[in-house]
């Protein structure tokens, strides 16, 4: 089947404002038959709330939606709604079944409420063939909790698959993959678009990735469509970030991230040594160490670091320091911070206000025992500093967009005098402009003499930032120690075995 | 509560900086909804008995509703954190049988008080070390607690009920340390203050929401997790206890069985007044009305003359219509 042109979604000037925030101002936005259509916008440019509405979890205000079958006839809301599936970044599976029943479980419907085993896996076997023959015969019947996160995806889309979706939403799937398996990923999406007319919506902030994989190209800025239905080819990526909204001016100054070593006096005192059987780095005061590779690796590492785990494999030395530290709480309160990657399970305090997210940390190294007005001017400089879009500092969390959240977690220790900040994935589900800023952020926290713990599996964003790069292969041994002038993005996928 | 997406706006439009102070109005919503509910119940019951809105009638409604007051605000703690302390009614009928037992056997009334509370700390330590340091669930935990604090109850008296022989105990409930202010009513009142400034004002109190909300993000963050909720669950039972002691020093009696249907009524107080049994949220304030709305229902079934097997049914319809508002409140709030 070659490409079609034919509509399976159309929006037009969709509106929804939630109080007297008006979120959409009439966002436009089609998909067509076979493509992979990037859908692209600063964070709180409305793209989550445009996706809600379209799977029915919020109402609009106006505008229509309309959905086509493959004859090109309109379809009910209702029907159309159900050939739509959205894939999320946390994925919807039920960690205690199998593969089989996670697939078919939505829509089993067999004669007197029995579970009817044979019919059932054929429907799975059927769904799953159709992104990987292989991972169908030999993975049918592992519980969902034992898999990878990347296979997580692919058991996700095979359910949609099943139930005759027409139109995948992929709300930013690459944020947890290493580059193999996005490349995985990838593979499955061309196929399914150009083989089976399948429609997928893409939300990603990776430039990279959106060429890859997208022919088409939507941006949403402020609530309203400012490109619709562009070739991606067709524009730049200095044209995209400019139609985001994003300044360019930063970028030019990004290009020189400021390198400034720090000019502690007892530099030689100060060093953080990190050493297992295979390795080991000696950093100095302002230094950027990155790190790489697939998840365990690094995880392991940066749970020694700040003491949320016993660190059986790795010693850390520093003067002033114990040898190792027995919780996030004693690390805090020496100066090492931490910042998780996992926001909305370990990150984000969701029923406490944005002024308690952000001083959290503050509260702990200081000691304090009560809070006071004083707290209250800090928190408001911190979040005008970092352009922190919101009414009131006694908001809620949930009422911020992804890209904002992440930004308080970063408030928690932005201008603490800390001596070493860990950070895992700090600029996931940020829009480019923020992470540029993010990026000026560390560098100046660095500048001040705090040493820096990145890992990220965005390698570009590393060779950008990094002093230094400590690469983990997928086993996660330590493959070695790059300093800046030998980093290449070719290295490291090397290193880290996750060459496309 | 249509007034809320009325305050969201006015937020929107100002700016940032004019927003320093959290406006009482809006932090305090569901307590003030709660508030205006009460005075409902209470009217509608005066209009069917007239004496209900006499001041005598207030006075029995405090006295009456003072030791569920407490035992709320320390139930509220530990659901605040994310937990839940079904053991609080067995320790309040525990206490008064030690504290009865043990003025039987000589000792004074400050004395055998002190060996009462005793209790509330023995079972708090213990519902907080298997909670914290073992780790098992909150609800099996107290579960135990409770079958076990509830047959000592028993226990110390071979099931037989005791009367308070120290002459001077009633001066602990309806004594006034403070001129002029009946001791049940000081009591609530200062526990009702302290408590709601510490969880507001004091860090270790925001610590409480914090563990409630998410506790691998607390821990994470460096919040002395484990301390906290151990500190939840002796405060808990510690307030448990000390209901207990106020009871026994009202009706000069104690029972084995006295407090067997609190844990229920102070639970059901605590989720009226507006706290999440999911943990991370609630207020003193909110407790302490939820547990006078509980009051006033049972006071105003008793004047009525309504059949008091009604009661319960009563109460759970309140419960109902409290959840409903703060879901319908709550979900006009956030964007998600």
């Amino acid at each position: 089947m070659s490409h079609q042109s034919q509509p399976v979604l159309s929006v037009r000037g969709l509106t929804k404002s939630y109080g007297a925030t008006s979120v959409l101002k009439g966002v436009d936005f089609s998909v067509a038959r076979g493509e992979v259509h990037a859908l692209l916008g600063g964070n709180g440019a409305g793209k989550s709330t445009m996706i809600r509405i379209i799977t029915g979890l919020a109402a609009k205000d106006a505008g229509d939606i309309a959905f086509h079958d493959a004859a090109g006839n309109l379809l009910s809301e209702a029907d159309g709604r159900s050939k739509v599936a959205v894939v999320h970044q946390e994925l919807a599976l039920l960690p205690h079944l199998t593969v089989a029943e996670n697939i078919v479980l939505p829509q089993l419907t067999s004669g007197f409420g029995l579970f009817d085993r044979k019919r059932s896996w054929r429907l799975a076997h059927d769904a799953l063939c159709l992104i990987d023959p292989e991972f169908a015969d030999t993975s049918l019947h592992r519980l969902v909790g034992d898999l990878s996160l990347h296979q997580g995806q692919m058991v996700e889309i095979a359910r949609a698959l099943s139930f005759g979706a027409e139109l995948l939403l992929l709300d930013e799937p690459t944020g947890n993959l290493t580059s193999a398996e996005t490349q995985r990923l990838f593979d499955v999406l061309r196929r399914l678009t150009t083989e089976n007319g399948l429609a997928v919506v893409f939300v990603s902030h990776r430039m990279k990735e959106i060429r890859q994989i997208a022919n088409v190209c939507t941006i949403i800025r402020d609530g309203r469509t400012v490109v619709d239905c562009v070739a991606t080819e067709s524009l730049s990526d200095t044209a995209i970030v400019e139609k985001m909204g994003q300044i360019t001016a930063r970028q030019t100054e990004n290009g020189s991230v400021s390198h400034v070593t720090a000019k502690n006096a007892n530099t030689a005192d100060d060093t953080l040594v990190i050493r297992d059987a295979d390795m080991e780095v000696r950093l100095a005061p302002g230094t950027v160490l990155g790190v790489a590779g697939a998840p365990a690796g690094p995880l392991a590492l940066i749970s020694a670091l700040v003491g949320a785990a016993k660190a059986r494999r790795w010693m850390v030395a520093r003067s002033g320091w114990p040898e190792a530290f027995t919780s996030p709480r004693q690390a805090a309160r020496n100066g090492a911070g931490f910042i998780t990657g996992d926001r909305a399970h370990k990150g984000i305090l969701a029923n406490l206000p944005i002024i308690d997210n952000v001083m959290a940390s503050r509260r702990i190294v200081r000691g304090v025992w009560f809070t006071n007005s004083r707290e209250r001017t800090e928190c408001l400089d911190l979040v005008q500093s970092l352009k922190i879009k919101a009414a009131s500092i006694w908001d809620l969390p949930d009422t911020l967009s992804g890209g904002t959240q992440q930004k308080l977690l970063l408030a928690r220790w932005l201008g603490l005098p800390s001596r070493l900040l860990v950070l895992e994935e700090p600029t996931r589900g940020v829009d480019i402009g923020t992470k540029k800023e993010i990026y000026q952020l560390i560098r100046r926290m660095a500048a001040s003499g705090t040493i820096i713990v990145w890992w990220s599996t965005e390698n570009a964003e590393l060779l950008e930032v990094c002093d230094r790069v400590v690469a983990f292969d997928t086993e996660g041994r330590c493959a070695g120690v790059v300093d800046k002038q030998d980093l290449s993005e070719d290295a490291l996928a090397n290193m880290t075995g996750m060459a496309a | 509560m249509t007034y809320a997406p009325e305050t969201s706006s006015a937020k929107a439009g100002r700016e940032l900086t004019t927003r320093q102070r959290e406006s009482l109005l809006s932090a305090y919503r569901t307590e003030i909804a709660i508030a205006f509910a009460i005075a409902l119940v209470a009217l509608a019951v005066g209009s069917q008995v007239p004496q209900a809105l006499s001041w005598g009638n207030f006075a029995n409604i405090t006295q009456a509703g003072a030791p569920l007051i407490i035992m709320s605000l320390g139930v509220l703690l530990v659901v605040i954190t994310g937990g839940i302390d079904l053991s609080v009614g067995s320790v309040f009928s525990l206490t008064g049988m030690v504290t009865a037992q043990a003025m039987a056997q000589g000792l004074g009334g400050v004395g055998a008080a002190l060996a009462g509370l005793s209790v509330g700390l023995v079972f708090g330590s213990i519902n907080g070390f298997l909670v914290t340091v073992v780790g098992l669930a909150p609800f099996v935990v107290t579960l135990i607690t409770f079958a076990v604090a509830g047959s000592l109850a028993f226990i110390v008296t071979n099931g037989r009920s005791m009367p308070i022989g120290d002459p001077d105990f009633w001066l602990l409930n309806s004594g006034s340390l403070v001129p002029g202010i009946p001791n049940y009513i000081l009591f609530c009142l200062v526990l009702l203050i302290a408590i709601e400034f510490f969880l507001k004002k004091m860090v270790a109190g925001r610590w409480f929401y914090a563990v409630g909300s998410s506790s691998t993000a607390a821990y994470l963050l460096g919040i002395p997790v484990k301390r906290t909720k151990f500190m939840a669950y002796v405060a808990s039972s510690l307030l448990a206890s000390f209901s207990g002691l106020l009871t026994i020093s009202y009706i000069l009696n104690a029972e084995s069985t006295a407090g067997s249907s609190l844990m229920l009524q102070a639970i059901a107080a605590v989720v009226i007044g507006g706290a999440s049994l999911l943990g991370g949220t609630g207020t003193a304030v909110g407790a302490v009305l939820g547990a006078l709305m509980i009051t006033v229902i049972q006071n105003g079934v008793n004047l009525i003359g309504i059949n008091s097997f009604w009661q319960g049914s009563v109460t759970g319809f309140a419960i109902l219509v409290a959840v409903l508002i703060d879901r319908f409140g709550k979900s006009r709030r956030s964007r998600h």
